[in-house]
This record gives structure tokens, sequence and C-alpha cells, in this order.
């Protein structure tokens, strides 16, 4: 088994029964935990279901908060739209996820995809070198790294590899997809988890507020 | 200024209240008692009661922190410091590292990585959920994630109470409310004092211990061992307003050091008086005293199964709003400009907006909004019973700079709060920084502008959002 083949096969496919079992895991065993009853007459008898609004509407700071989250709002959806457009648009990763699933859609043109890897891969870089410049608050953790490190590594191995930049083309197509299943096999475990959490926490707390007849 | 001559004062005014209470405060300090628990005894109740009051919002929002640090940009104690054991997303870290060791779905992995928990780190977290959040709740605003860091620094409140850490002049004052049912002397008999005072000295009548009433109001100790012009104001008011309503003298009081400590045990032994009074006398709606965090340990409290009551629970300037709102309290004009504090348990954690702003607008008052207003208003640095702790009275003043602008940015003379401890915060701070702004009372300043003949017949309360 050359080391493709160990990428392609088992490394790939247990990063992602790991990924799934994990995430699976994690996320029962917080939400089967019993929630606790707010008694309280609410403001407004149907005021409470406002609160799900929150979900949707923390996705962009509100204008209080705009110059304060600029930076960081801006390089944030610039990566996660980035990454995604690589994740899936891209034709080596479609014919992956064909593979995987018998899904299958157009891809897009090589320059498009390496413009997308380039454009996440920078403004992943400006959000460690804001991290980075200002401990005080971030409070970074070992996790806030590992996860940062996990990310940037499918980004820059896959980027070199359409290059065919470092060792020849297959080690270097190995390394990335063996990158990517580091990144799978760690996604339950860090804050990349906060993909499904942000779900929860904003309707748990937008719910709160909205009893109280407070809009957050 | 106000249109209106003032009355001549029977009681001191609220810089001499202030002064008062300074020093009262400072006797607290010594009646405090000293941790009787072994050291072992105490983390472990620490740790039993998070793990008791983790529930499944508390876990989500503690698994949910990316460390964006947005929530700093929130933060009046990091604003004004810099400094980053201030930042919000800090004070959840020994909470998460109780909940990951002890309930966290991955707890056999992080109790083999996490130390724990020892004394010594209860003892820092001391300054975290005591002097430097006042669960004012402004880093939620922020928070990509909407994580509700206030209630998981309330549960860690909880918890230092059971490791017999709360900061002594909350303890001091817990231990008095749990074994006398009083809030720095205030009894029964207080109240009856300063009741009969009043009818003496102002002529006001204030109803005490009626047998049946359609209104219950609550007063609170600051009104009647410091500021009695409060509940004079009160009287006035109610009495103009003809509204059927008494004070009981078996559940008056609205501070409750069980919520601001963190001991639920006490929120409960302290509410539960107040329901049965209001119960008794048949009241329909039960007034709360201007006394910021008495809404939420009543109006919002949790445990108390608010549909079941017979009653509606309001804020008083709710309450009044309301009447206002509905023109049956008619103001007169209030000359220059004046702008409107919200106490944070009155407003961006318990909604009551409109209500004060409808009051001055019946004033007629060239009112302005500070830059950020209702859900964003930047807390006065006083509130969850900070006003009471020496040691934290650095970040108060570092904290109160950031209110000062934002009041003088309106232009404002005269600066509106509805809560007596932010009220007690912004004269600290008046009279530190030599300030030239007005503090008002809000059922201070209505009662110096009641404008209408007084009504006569009786006036049901105004009940629901429809009023």
């Amino acid at each position: 088994m050359t080391l493709l083949d160990f990428a392609r096969g088992p490394a790939i496919h247990w990063s992602l029964i790991i990924m799934a079992t994990g995430t699976i895991w994690r996320l029962l065993g917080v939400l089967v935990l019993t929630r606790g009853a707010d008694l309280s007459r609410p403001r407004d008898a149907f005021g409470n279901f406002k609160g799900y609004r929150t979900v949707f509407s923390r996705a962009w700071p509100s204008g209080e908060f705009t110059t304060a989250t600029r930076y960081q709002t801006a390089m944030a959806y610039v990566f996660h739209l980035a990454t995604l457009v690589v994740v899936i648009g891209i034709v080596p990763h479609i014919e992956f996820i064909t593979r995987l699933t018998g899904a299958s859609w157009p891809g897009l043109p090589n320059a498009a995809g390496v413009g997308a890897g380039v454009l996440a891969l920078a403004s992943l870089f400006a959000l460690i070198a804001r991290r980075v410049s200002k401990p005080a608050v971030y409070c970074s953790t070992w996790g806030d790294y590992l996860s940062w490190v996990l990310m940037a590594a499918p980004l820059v191995t896959g980027l070199m590899a359409f290059a065919h930049l470092g060792p020849r083309y297959e080690t270097m197509l190995a390394i990335h997809i063996l990158s990517a299943a580091l990144l799978f096999a760690w996604f339950p475990f860090g804050k990349l988890m906060h993909a499904f959490w942000f779900v929860f926490s904003r309707a748990q707390s937008g719910v709160a507020y909205a009893h109280k007849g407070v809009r957050i | 200024m106000s249109s209106v001559a003032v009355p001549k004062r029977i009681f001191p005014t609220f810089d001499q209240v202030f002064q008062g209470f300074a020093s009262q405060i400072g006797m607290l300090r010594e009646m405090a008692p000293p941790p009787s628990l072994p050291e072992t005894v105490r983390v472990r109740r620490a740790i039993d009661t998070l793990i008791a009051e983790t529930n499944a919002d508390e876990a989500v929002w503690l698994e949910s922190c990316i460390r964006c640090g947005q929530c700093t940009n929130a933060c009046h104690f990091f604003q004004a410091t810099g400094e980053t054991k201030y930042a919000p997303l800090r004070k959840m870290n020994l909470y998460r590292r109780v909940y990951q060791r002890e309930l966290g779905p991955f707890r056999w992995w992080y109790r083999l990585v996490l130390s724990p928990i020892k004394l010594s780190d209860l003892e820092e977290l001391q300054e975290l959920v005591y002097d430097s959040c006042s669960e004012c709740g402004r880093c939620t605003m922020v928070c990509p994630m909407g994580i509700d860091i206030a209630s998981l620094v309330h549960h860690q409140r909880s918890a230092l109470v059971a490791a017999e850490l709360v900061p002594p002049e909350l303890a001091a004052l817990r231990m008095e409310q749990l074994h006398r049912g009083t809030v720095f002397g205030a009894s029964a008999e207080t109240l009856r004092r300063v009741v009969d005072t009043i009818r003496e000295q102002a002529g006001i009548e204030i109803p005490l211990d009626r047998e049946r009433a359609e209104v219950m109001v609550l007063s609170s100790a600051v009104d009647l061992v410091g500021n009695c012009q409060g509940l004079l104001a009160t009287g006035k008011v109610m009495n103009h307003l003809g509204v059927d309503w008494t004070l009981c003298s078996d559940g008056f009081e609205s501070a409750n050091f069980g919520l601001l400590s963190g001991d639920m045990a006490l929120w409960k032994k302290q509410v539960d008086p107040i329901v049965a009074a209001a119960r008794r006398i048949g009241a329909k709606t039960l007034v709360i005293a201007e006394c910021g965090h008495a809404y939420p340990a009543l109006r919002w409290n949790p445990m108390l199964k608010g549909g079941d009551l017979p009653f509606e629970m309001m804020y008083m300037s709710e309450f009044l709003g309301r009447q206002a709102k509905a023109g049956r309290l008619k103001l007169t004009p209030i000359e220059g400009r004046i702008t409107y504090h919200d106490p944070c348990k009155t407003g961006r954690r318990g909604g009551a907006f409109d209500e004060p702003r409808a009051l001055l607008k019946a004033m007629d008052a060239d009112f302005v909004e500070m830059p950020a207003n209702r859900e964003f208003n930047w807390c006065c640095g006083g509130g969850a019973g900070i006003f009471l702790l020496e040691r934290a009275t650095h970040l108060r003043d570092a904290s109160f700079r950031i209110k000062m602008q934002q009041v003088d940015a309106t232009g404002a003379e005269t600066v509106v709060v509805s809560c007596a401890s932010c009220r007690l915060n912004f004269e600290s701070g008046r009279q530190k920084n030599h300030w030239g702004t007005r503090v008002e009372s809000l059922v201070e300043l209505v009662a110096e502008h009641l404008g209408d003949e007084p009504h006569t017949g009786r006036v049901m309360p105004i009940r629901g959002e429809a009023a």
C-alpha cells in the first residue's frame, strides 16, 4: 500500500468515522442533559418564539458593535465562504464526495478554486495575526492554535499539490489528504464544533431574552 | 431644572444619603462571618453546586465559546482597564473546567488532562464573578455565539456561596437577611416609623397593612434607612393616582441578597413572604420599588410560576409608565435636557424599556438617548452588588467614566435612573469626579411633577402589554 493509497483509503475513511461518531457523541452528551425550566410568566405569550430569530440575526453584528468587530467579521466571512467554495467547488473534491456518496455536481474552473483557496488561507492568516497580536483580548488556548494549524494545513498542502510544489505530486497529494483526515478527526474535540453549537447557543439566549421582551 | 418649586425637605438629600451609606458599608466588612468548613468540603460543595445547576443550556454555552474575543468590546470592566483577566470569556473558564471534568461528554479525557479545582482557584474566581461582573449581559449582545455569560457568572456566585467565599460586604448582608430578615437593619418597625414620619411631617398617608388592596407596593432598605424621600414620593404618586394600595409589614423588602450573593435558597426564602402577603390582601398588582435586582428576583424569578399567581408583578417605572401611557398620569413639563439610564436588570435583562420613557415624554422632557441605549446601554458599574464592595472601588470608578462619557455626549443636564444601586453609584461617581450633571430618581421626579387634580375615585391597575 502506497502512502497515497493509505491516505485515500483507511486514513480518510477512519477520520470520517471519528468525525461522525465524535460529533454525535458530543452533541448527544450535551443535549440529553435536562433543560432548566423558567417558570416566570413571559412578557408576551408568544414572544418566546421570536427568540429563535437570534439564530439568524446574530450572523451579523449589530450596529452598536460594527466598528469594533469590523475586521474580524470581514475576515471570518471571507474565510468561511472561501473555504466552503474550496471544499465543495473544486473538481477533485467533488470526485471524492461522489465516490463516497454518489452525489455529483459541476466543478469550478481551476483558477476560481485556487483563488478561493488563496483567499481562505490569507484570511486565516489575517485572523491568527490578530489573535497573536492581542493576547489580552483573545485569551487563546492550545486548542485554538491546534485548530488553526489543522485548518490551515489542508489549504497549504492543497495549494502546493495543485501548483506541483514540494515533493512529487503523489506524495504531496497524500500529505494533503492526510492533513484533511487530521482535520476531520480533530473536528469533534475542539472548537470547530461551533459549526453545530452556534444554532443551540444563539437560540437559547434568544429565547431567554425574548421571554423578558428583549430582542438580542 | 425643574419648573416646580422643591418642597421643604424632611429627609436628607441624596448626597447625604450616599455619605451615610458609605460609612455603613464600611462596617459591613467587619461583620462578615469567617469561613467555618474545612477546605476540601468547601471545594467539594462548590463543585457540587455547579454540577447541580448545570443543565443543557449552561453546557451548550460552555461548549460554544470560540475565544473570538468580541465580548471584550462590550464589557465596561475590560474596556475601562484593558486587563485581560476581566475579559468576559475568562469568567467562564473555571466553570468550563468543572463541567469538562465532571459532566461533559469527554470527561474521562479531561480528568486526565485538567487539574482538579483547588480552593485557591475559587479564591481567584471571587474577583471575576463578584467584583468585575455586574451580570449586565452586554457581552451577550456582541457574542457571535450569543453566549449568556452573565447567567454562567451567576451560577459561579452560587458555587462561591457554597464555598463560603462571598465577598465580606455581601456575606454580611446575606447573613443579616438570612437570620434576621432585614437589610441594613430595615425591619417592620423601621417601616412603621418611616410611614409615621412621612404622615406627620409631610402630610402624606402611606397605607400600611391594609387587609385588602388592589395594589401592593414594596419598599427597600435604601428607602427606609437612607433615602426616605423615595417612599415619600411613592406615596405621593400613588395617592395622587387614587390607587387602592398598601405596603405590607410582613413583605416589603425589595432587596434580595440571596439573588445578589448567589444563594438560591435565600432568594426563595425572601420572596415567599412577599408572595404570601400579596395573595392574602387580594392584590392584583405587585409594584416593585426602584431597586433594580428586585425585578429579576421577583418578576423574572424562574422558580416562581408566574402564570399561576393571581397578581401581576411590575417595576415602579413600568407601573407609572403604563398609567402615563393610558393618560391617567398627567405630569407638568420639566425643563432642561434629560437622558435616561436603563438599569441592566430592568433594561437589557428585564425588558422594561418603554414605560420609563413614556413618563419622561409625559413630562414633555427634552429627552435625548445616550449613544448606546436600551439593549446596548453601558452598565454604570455598580450593579449586582458591586456598589457595596470596597475592593471593587477602582473597577467601579474606572468603568463609571464610560458612563459619564455616554451621558456627556447627550448634552443632558440631568440623568434619570430608576434603581437605588445605580443611583448610589452615580452619586459616588458624581462626587468623585466633580461631575456637574444632576442625578434623579424617576419616581421622585414624577412626584415633583404631578400635574392635574388628584383622582378621587378608585383607579384599577392597568394590566398587560396593551396598557
